[in-house]
């Protein structure tokens, strides 16, 4: 028999979906898949997953890359290795079972608990011992808005799991969860490396109550027989626990060292920087989260970025063929390099979703601000485009106060934009590395599973095999406009901060668009008609 | 439009359309008191405004119309002006009856010309009607003149443009609501609605034909843009979300395994167990014992 070639499997438990990618042990792609699962806006500000579909979904795309790119080619799979988005949180019963549906990071259920606790002498402590910032993404606010409001399904809860350390459990039969991901719930001191006794109290829970922690190259135990059976694998294929999203794509851009950055932009958007200390700091702006021991990924998320892209195309592009979104963006990107640097000085605020870093506002409104009567249709799509870079690079900038950037690399769907990583070149004025493939994430789950399995001695040597060709070079002339206009966008988005609570608090009064908030039936008319009048 | 009423049944011209309960036009010169009151009726009716402007109750829930505008009220709905008033203006309309087989969609019969599959589409799409209220529908005006004229002229071969006509009328009404709430700029919240109708109706037997055209889209299209958006076909997207709540299903004992595999949509229990073993590794029978073993 020829002898198999071994490859790594990694499966990515994302926002919208699933993904799951092989590499060879060389890191090559050698298949891919995704699935999506949906997420249910019951209430204003929730944000729910179903963690049985998430897992079906996780069982159709591996059963399908197995039977597809692996088995046919007599691959033999060393290793599975997951990564997930941070912050969710999954009840469930003794048996096993979810208590509801799983709440996501983009769950704002918890805002009034947020806001009183960040306030308090407790939230700074708390900030500072676990490194996750008081906001309602946090699983510590969730847990403590499920004891206070939902006070049934809290009684009930034998364990409080992430999404990932569900999938596992499915699968293994184990309860642990990693520490990336233990690090993003608010309920680890990231210097100790174990739950923290006051987050435990004010969440109401104990250390039994959550799943065991477990470093990111743990071995989660064995696959079940029936799903040996059905993935065709056998008993022995290492199941290894892996990371969070975060961690591991900023380690799959071989971000590990002095003076490296890396940005995201998908939807979101995220710069993260690497290192062996945690990033201190007064204001609580950044996050530290865990991937090994003396290693911490910090840095600053926003909520506004290539989602207010497609807002602005849903709105203003021109859509020739129905649904096509990529060619409607692609024409406003075209339309706006026709202006230049500074769109002749009309400046927008992106803060349509209220903002995380740095400004952490959750009340923050979008604007356009500087109009004047020469400014066309394309102005308003460039300044768009700056907008959202202007507040990337602002995390940038915060970032700076504490860490020399001296390089960056750019990864997600919207960043890699040759429009969009030239403009960030030219506003952070350094070169700007790329990965074509918008797959760092999992590419990361690969460096990590090939530590573990002894190809790299280390992740420091695995990170720095990762080569991103320098591609953009930052612009002179560009970044000194870039530079005159960003200081009005900092001043703007800090001095209308009162009138951004003003205009939000009218618009929760006065808002009629909502299916659930209006306390009378809004009357529904076919639509409104202005009748002349002489 | 001059002012006609036919009625079924009284008309000698609706005779060879057993189908068309009545058909009319009204204009109406000044404001009058109990001349349309709120009343159900056996078919569907379509109302397009000519002129004027009426406010009008929709299952007890008040619109606006102005001209151009169509009000479409399902068989049992109640329908008419809230006190009764009849407003100034003029518009005309129509009430077809369909069928309506105990457990499947509104069909509209055998007259239509349209496939089983197309007819029980549009009576599904038609049932859902999430908007009684049509705007800017002016098509609707022109096929309601077109019938009118075919009835009263009768030259050779008007009963089979009637038919053709009417027929029409349902295909474009169908289509207008789905294009109306279907904006072609947003993919992402489409799927939305789309997941939202397939778990609501989870035990309908859904064609893909029938997904797209609740979406208002073509099926090639269809096809192309939920495999890009999910990474699933629609079919295998559907079954995911039918395993999915089957597991929740199979979790309470009180439930037989049948009942659970007919209410998420397999066509038999035995189907049910393969699909779900083939996904999940497990038949439904051991899953559910594995729980209950655990608990």
């Amino acid at each position: 028999m020829k002898p198999s070639i071994a490859c790594i499997i990694t499966i990515e438990l994302g926002t919208n979906g699933v993904r799951v990618f092989a590499f060879d042990l060389n890191g090559k792609v050698i298949g891919s898949m995704k699935g999506h699962h949906p997420t249910f806006h019951t209430e204003p500000d929730y944000s729910e997953q179903d963690p049985e579909q998430i897992f079906i979904t996780t069982l159709y795309l591996l059963k399908n890359l197995l039977n597809e790119c692996i088995h046919p080619k007599k691959y033999r799979v060393a290793c599975i290795c997951f990564s997930a988005s941070m912050h969710s949180v999954v009840a469930v019963d003794k048996s096993g079972s979810p208590l509801g549906y799983a709440i996501t990071w983009a769950d704002n259920r918890a805002k009034k608990e947020a806001q009183e606790l960040r306030q308090s002498a407790l939230g700074k402590r708390l900030y500072e011992a676990t490194g996750t910032p008081i906001h309602p993404m946090s699983p510590l606010l969730k847990i403590a808005w499920i004891r206070h409001r939902d006070k049934e399904r809290f009684r009930q809860t034998s364990k409080f799991l992430s999404i990932k350390s569900y999938i596992i459990h499915q699968l293994t039969g184990e309860y642990l969860v990693d520490h990336s991901i233990a690090s993003a719930t608010g309920l680890l001191n990231i210097h100790t490396v174990g739950w923290e006794a006051d987050a435990l109290k004010y969440a109401g829970i104990t250390a039994s109550q959550l799943p065991d922690l477990a470093p990111v190259f743990t071995t989660a135990g064995k696959l079940k027989k029936a799903y040996q059976q059905s993935f065709g694998l056998p008993a022995e294929t290492k199941i290894l626990i892996g990371s969070s999203d975060g961690c591991l794509a900023t380690l799959g851009d071989g971000v590990k060292g002095e003076g490296k950055a890396t940005i995201t932009i998908e939807d979101s958007g995220a710069v993260r920087v690497m290192g062996p200390t945690v990033l201190k700091d007064e204001q609580m702006r950044f996050f530290n989260y865990l991937l090994t021991e003396n290693c911490y990924v910090s840095g600053g998320p926003t909520n506004n970025a290539g989602n207010i892209f497609e807002w602005f195309t849903r709105q203003f592009g021109d859509f020739t063929h129905p649904y096509d979104m990529e060619n409607s963006m692609r024409q406003l990107v075209e339309e706006a390099s026709q202006v230049p640097a500074g769109s002749d000085g009309l400046l927008f605020l992106p803060y349509l979703l209220g903002e995380r870093a740095p400004i952490w506002n959750a009340d923050a409104r979008g604007a356009y601000f500087g109009l004047n009567i020469r400014h066309e249709r394309k102005h308003f799509v460039r300044a768009t485009i700056e907008g959202i870079l202007y507040e990337i690079y602002s995390i940038g900038k915060t970032l700076g106060e504490q860490r020399t950037i001296k390089s960056l690399s750019v990864n997600g769907t919207f960043g890699t934009i040759p429009f969009w990583t030239q403009m960030i070149s030219d506003m952070y004025n350094r070169p700007v590395r790329v990965r074509q493939r918008s797959h760092s994430v999992s590419f990361g789950a690969f460096l990590l599973s090939a530590t573990e399995m002894g190809i790299y001695r280390s992740l420091d040597e695995a990170a720095r095999t990762v080569e991103l060709p320098d591609v953009y070079k930052p612009d002179k002339q560009r970044h000194a406009v870039y530079a005159d206009y960003f200081g009005i966008f900092e001043k703007l988005s800090s001095k209308m901060s009162d009138e951004f609570t003003a205009i939000a608090s009218l618009q929760q009064k006065y808002s009629s668009s909502s299916d659930h908030t209006a306390a009378e039936p809004v009357k529904p008319i076919t639509r409104k008609k202005q009748k002349s009048k002489l | 439009m001059n002012q006609f009423a036919l009625q079924q049944g009284i008309s000698a011209e609706l005779r060879p359309f057993p189908y068309i309960l009545e058909m009319g036009a009204k204009k109406n010169g000044a404001i009058q008191l109990d001349a349309f009151p709120t009343a159900t009726g056996e078919g569907i009716r379509i109302y397009y405004i000519i002129e004027g402007r009426f406010e009008w109750c929709i299952d007890h829930q008040p619109y606006i119309f102005y001209p151009g505008d169509v009000a479409l009220v399902l068989p049992g709905n109640a329908f008419g002006s809230d006190k009764g008033i009849l407003e100034i203006g003029a518009f005309t309309w129509i009430q077809l009856r369909l069928q309506k087989p105990a457990n499947g969609p509104m069909l509209p019969g055998a007259w239509s010309g349209l496939s089983e599959s197309e007819g029980a589409a549009i009576g599904k799409i038609l049932s859902l009607n999430r908007s009684p209220a049509l705007s800017r529908f002016s098509e609707a005006g022109k096929i309601l003149k077109c019938i009118h004229a075919e009835l009263l002229g009768q030259e050779i071969g008007y009963q089979a443009r009637v038919n053709h006509q009417a027929a029409e009328l349902l295909i474009q009404t169908t289509r207008q609501m789905t294009r109306q709430s279907y904006s072609g700029r947003d993919f992402p919240k489409t799927f939305m609605h789309l997941e939202k109708m397939l778990r609501q109706n989870l035990a309908h037997q859904w064609a893909v034909e029938e997904m797209a055209a609740m979406v208002g889209m073509s099926t090639t299209l269809f096809n192309e843009r939920v495999k890009s958006y999910s990474g699933f076909t629609p079919i295998n997207y559907l079954i995911n979300i039918r395993i999915s709540e089957a597991i929740k299903l199979l979790k309470r004992p009180e439930i037989s395994v049948t009942d659970i595999a007919l209410d998420t949509g397999f066509y038999s229990s035995q189907h049910f167990s393969t699909t779900f073993k083939k996904l999940t590794g497990f038949r439904p029978s051991e899953y559910r014992k594995n729980h209950l073993r655990n608990k």
